[in-house]
């Protein structure tokens, strides 16, 4: 707890987001992984045996459908799922008897309960697409598909390579991003929507320099946005950002430019998937530019790819 | 001051307080200069004006000034009926209920927010008054302890929804709570309009009966008013308007409990002319709190943390100043 | 049977609070126009009494009658232009003038707002009780019994027909009650009816023109050859002996504790 480094004994050494070295003997076989995000990579790995805990979010949210497709045990409901944020059990969390867990950097309280049992803890923080890639890779020492994670990294960047010199632009349209959350809170300078709107060859008009801000409805008025681009929403849809009087006379109402992101799943900014929604948000953006690409050629191939065999039942 | 004056002031201040809070806000589409632009060279794009002006601000200003006048006019019949001037608008369970009630619609979005909340303050407030019945008497002692009792019980609920939520909805639920007047827009103000009339319009109509009220059950009942039938219909009306302006505006927390205060300070106790002066005094002076939170940050900070820091100092001179009455 | 001769009029009324009987079958009249006092051990039910006739108090047996009407099938703004009543205690909680306090009595004749017909029967109030120099005062900062005198004007505000007290003199010192009761007998030679709890005898026989005592829960008067002061009589009522002593045609009483 209060050293950073390990002793050489260990043969598998990695440091997590925190600043803190992890070092285990073996590839870990018993990994109890609490974000949803990190268990999508850890299938990509093909170390999905190698897990045997998960958060309770799986069952409950929008994506169970899509993991129950990837796994039977969730399917039927054998994985055990000891919480989801705050709300976990360390008490069944320590029965499970894992060898790794892997949580958010930010539930302090949790990590700590979990390391005085003496089980390692691999803490994630992601503020930028560097990080995700960080992410993949640390998993696969840690599983010991170090060979595996390598392939995934390098065929993502292929990817958003080959898609930046398309999507260079010299008069970018300016995007307001709008979180789940409703319509006055966005993504700042620093995070890795950003870099997803910057990726896709526009421009983030919120120019706060944080991650996530409460705006105030002048300022989305005042920056007069191309497009507007909501996460899924479970509630409210475009037509209702559309049906908003008092924004009506800003480009992207005027013009009808909302768009939503369909599926957690897909176009998850948090894992390697990402491309696929930088795909998908230039496409709106510049919808002549990128006519030849089909998006859904572009989601089969990239599950795939990410998801070997299995990718084919999550085709539907 | 003369109380006569005074009195004026508070009645013909509103209007010119209004209009001149449609200038400040942070948007430089419409700041002071872009506004004296566009008013002497039309060299602006009229739309984008007009969306913030009438749009934004607007409703806004309305709903601002309607809130503070709503809790402060509330809290005084309020105080009035239960001959306790340390009670206010949300005594009896009100701003736990719509909390709750915003949580649980925010949190498993089975019907709007506004709504929910609206709804569950109602609920909150009917409970305590079900529960402190007995034969038809309701003693104010039992009716406090009711509402204390709800309120605790809303709180806990409260509590088990927020822990239950992922830290996203969490933060929603939180600013809900603290006062969420940036999210005004003219449907929210539509909503809430028919019953803070009819609330708000009950009070006023009953306003010089409140004196009778505050006199005490017995007075009231052998002067020649049913004292449980008219503190009910008073009850109703005041949870009705304050229900609804909670579920538009958040909790704004004291308010509607120092408002009356400073009235009557200033005025005395006769309910017949503070109810009135409530209105036009809590929803101006809402509003100019509100003006100042805009100025001063371009973030949106809850109005709930200002309405206290401006609030108290006013209140402290005005206790220093008068000589009230309350010592004896 | 509505007799209007009678002020009051009760007829076997029984009264139990919980499980405790207070009154039984009371049967008795009060005269109008007179000044009666309603006397009595502690505890023997006379406010209650009092309490049932001003409408505070629902009972199920009996009948009481007000000049002639049910008591129980009055509304509650018809009674109050009938009956005035003056409770034991009053706290008040907000500062409000004597003016508004006193003008609070004619709420059974006021819609929403007092009309310039209120504010005069309020002065008039002030007037008879003599405490027009405190019109505009706060009635918190009074004393007990400049506070009781205004709570009085605000009961003649109401314009009743009958005045109920419970204990008038309970914070007055030795003069003002006499004071008091002066008005009293004053403003029922005006025409008004007034009954009055009061626990001491003396000042009773002093001013009162009828006497009624709770005993036995039963409202009773002295046997028709017996004066209400007699030392037999009143020792049944007290249960202590009673000297009486020959005062302008009464008696002044003083209680023998040998």
């Amino acid at each position: 707890m209060g050293n950073k480094t390990v002793g050489s004994a260990f043969s598998i050494k990695v440091t997590d987001f925190r600043g803190k070295e992890i070092g285990l003997e073996k590839p870990a076989s018993r990994i109890i992984c609490l974000i949803e995000s990190g268990l999508s990579g850890l299938y990509m790995l093909n170390a999905e045996n190698q897990v045997i805990g998960v958060s309770s979010a799986i069952y409950n949210e929008s994506v169970a459908e899509q993991y129950a497709t990837l796994d039977e045990r969730i399917k039927y409901k054998k994985l055990p799922a000891p919480g989801n944020w705050d709300f976990i059990s360390i008490e069944n969390i320590v029965a499970l008897e894992p060898d790794l867990v892997i949580i958010w950097a930010s539930q302090t309280e949790a990590i700590q309960a979990i390391e005085e049992h003496g089980i390692p803890v691999y803490a994630v923080f992601l503020k930028s697409f560097d990080d995700v890639y960080k992410e993949i890779k640390d998993f696969g020492i840690l599983t010991g598909k170090n060979q595996r994670a390598d392939s995934l990294i390098n065929y993502t960047k292929a990817e958003i390579a080959t898609f930046s010199e398309l999507s260079k632009n010299t008069s970018p349209k300016s995007v307001y991003f709008m979180w789940s959350q409703g319509l006055l809170e966005t993504a700042g300078t620093t995070s890795t929507v950003n870099e997803l709107i910057e990726l896709a060859g526009a421009k983030n008009c919120c120019t706060i320099d944080q991650e996530h801000v409460v705006i105030n409805k002048e300022n989305l008025i005042d920056w007069n946005p191309d497009l507007i681009v909501m996460w899924h929403n479970a509630n409210i849809d475009p037509g209702d950002i559309l049906s908003l009087s008092e924004i009506k006379h800003i480009n992207a109402i005027k013009n009808k430019q909302v768009f939503e992101f369909p599926s957690v799943f897909l176009c998850d900014l948090w894992t390697l998937k990402f491309p696929f929604a930088v795909k998908m948000l230039a496409k709106w953006c510049y919808p002549s530019k990128f006519e030849t690409i089909n998006l859904d050629d572009e989601k089969n191939k990239m599950f795939i790819e990410l998801y070997g065999k299995r990718g084919n039942n999550l085709i539907k | 001051m003369n109380k006569r004056i005074l009195k004026i002031l508070i009645f013909a201040l509103p209007l010119p307080v209004i209009l001149a809070s449609m200038f400040i806000g942070p948007s430089q589409t419409a700041s002071p200069k872009a506004l004296y632009n566009f008013i002497f060279s039309n060299s602006l794009s009229p739309e984008l004006l007009q969306s913030v002006l009438f749009g934004v601000r607007l409703p806004r200003i309305l709903l601002t000034f309607i809130t503070g006048g709503t809790l402060a006019v509330s809290g005084c019949s309020i105080q009035a009926i239960f001959r306790n001037p340390l009670t206010d608008p949300y005594i009896l369970g009100l701003s736990a209920g719509a909390a709750f009630g915003a949580a649980l619609a925010l949190a498993f979005f089975f019907i709007p927010v506004q709504l929910s909340a609206f709804l569950f303050g109602l609920l909150a407030v009917g409970s305590s008054y079900f529960m402190a019945r007995k034969n038809k008497n309701v003693s104010i002692i039992s009716l406090i302890l009711s509402g204390i009792v709800v309120s605790g019980i809303f709180t806990a609920l409260l509590t088990i929804v927020q822990y239950y939520t992922d830290p996203f909805k969490l933060q929603s639920i939180v600013h809900w709570t603290m006062g969420n007047l940036h999210n005004a827009n003219w449907s929210k103000l539509q909503s809430s309009i028919v019953p803070v009339t009819i609330g708000i319009t009950v009070l006023f109509f009953y306003r010089w009966r409140l004196n009778v009220l505050a006199l005490g059950d017995d007075e009231a009942r052998t002067a020649g008013i049913n004292p449980d039938k008219d503190k009910l219909i008073i009850l109703v009306a005041a949870t009705l308007a304050s229900s609804s302006v909670v579920a538009v505006a958040g909790v704004i927390g004291l308010y509607g409990l120092i408002v009356p205060h400073m009235v009557r300070m200033m005025f005395g106790p006769d309910n017949a002319q503070s109810i009135p002066l409530n209105f036009f005094f809590g929803g101006m002076f809402l509003l100019i709190i509100d003006n100042f939170s805009r100025t001063i940050s371009g973030f949106e900070l809850p109005i709930g943390a200002f309405t206290m820091l401006l609030g108290a100092p006013f209140f402290i001179f005005l206790l220093k100043k008068t000589n009230i009455g309350w010592d004896k | 049977m509505g007799q209007i001769d009678k002020a009051i009029l009760v007829r076997n009324l029984s009264f139990a609070y919980k499980d405790t009987l207070i009154l039984s079958k009371v049967n008795t009249d009060i005269e109008i126009g007179k000044l009666s006092f309603i006397l009595g051990k502690n505890g023997s039910g006379k406010s209650t009494f009092l309490r049932i006739i001003a409408g505070l108090l629902p009972y199920h047996a009996g009948n009481v009658y007000i000049l002639g009407k049910e008591n129980s099938k009055l509304s509650v703004a018809e009674r109050a232009k009938i009956i005035g009543f003056l409770n034991q205690q009053h706290k008040a909680v907000f500062p409000f003038t004597v003016e508004e306090v006193v003008l609070t009595g004619r709420a059974g004749y006021i819609n929403f707002l007092p009309k310039e017909k209120d504010r005069r029967a309020a002065f008039i109030a002030l007037e008879k009780v003599g405490i027009t120099h405190l019109q505009k005062r706060i009635y918190t900062e009074l004393s007990g019994g400049e506070q009781q005198l205004v709570m009085i004007a605000r009961v003649l505000a109401q314009e009743p027909k009958i005045l109920l007290l419970d204990e008038p003199t309970a914070h007055l010192d030795f003069i003002n009650q006499a004071h008091l009761l002066t008005l009293l007998k004053k403003l029922t030679n005006e025409g008004l009816t007034i009954v009055s709890v009061l626990h001491d005898p003396n000042l009773a026989f002093l001013y009162g023109d009828d006497f009624l005592f709770i005993k036995d829960y039963q409202v009773i008067r002295a046997p028709n050859n017996t004066s209400s002061w007699s030392t037999e009589f009143l020792r049944t009522i007290y249960q202590n002996n009673i000297d009486a002593i020959p005062y302008n045609g009464r008696a002044l009483l003083i209680p023998n504790m040998n």
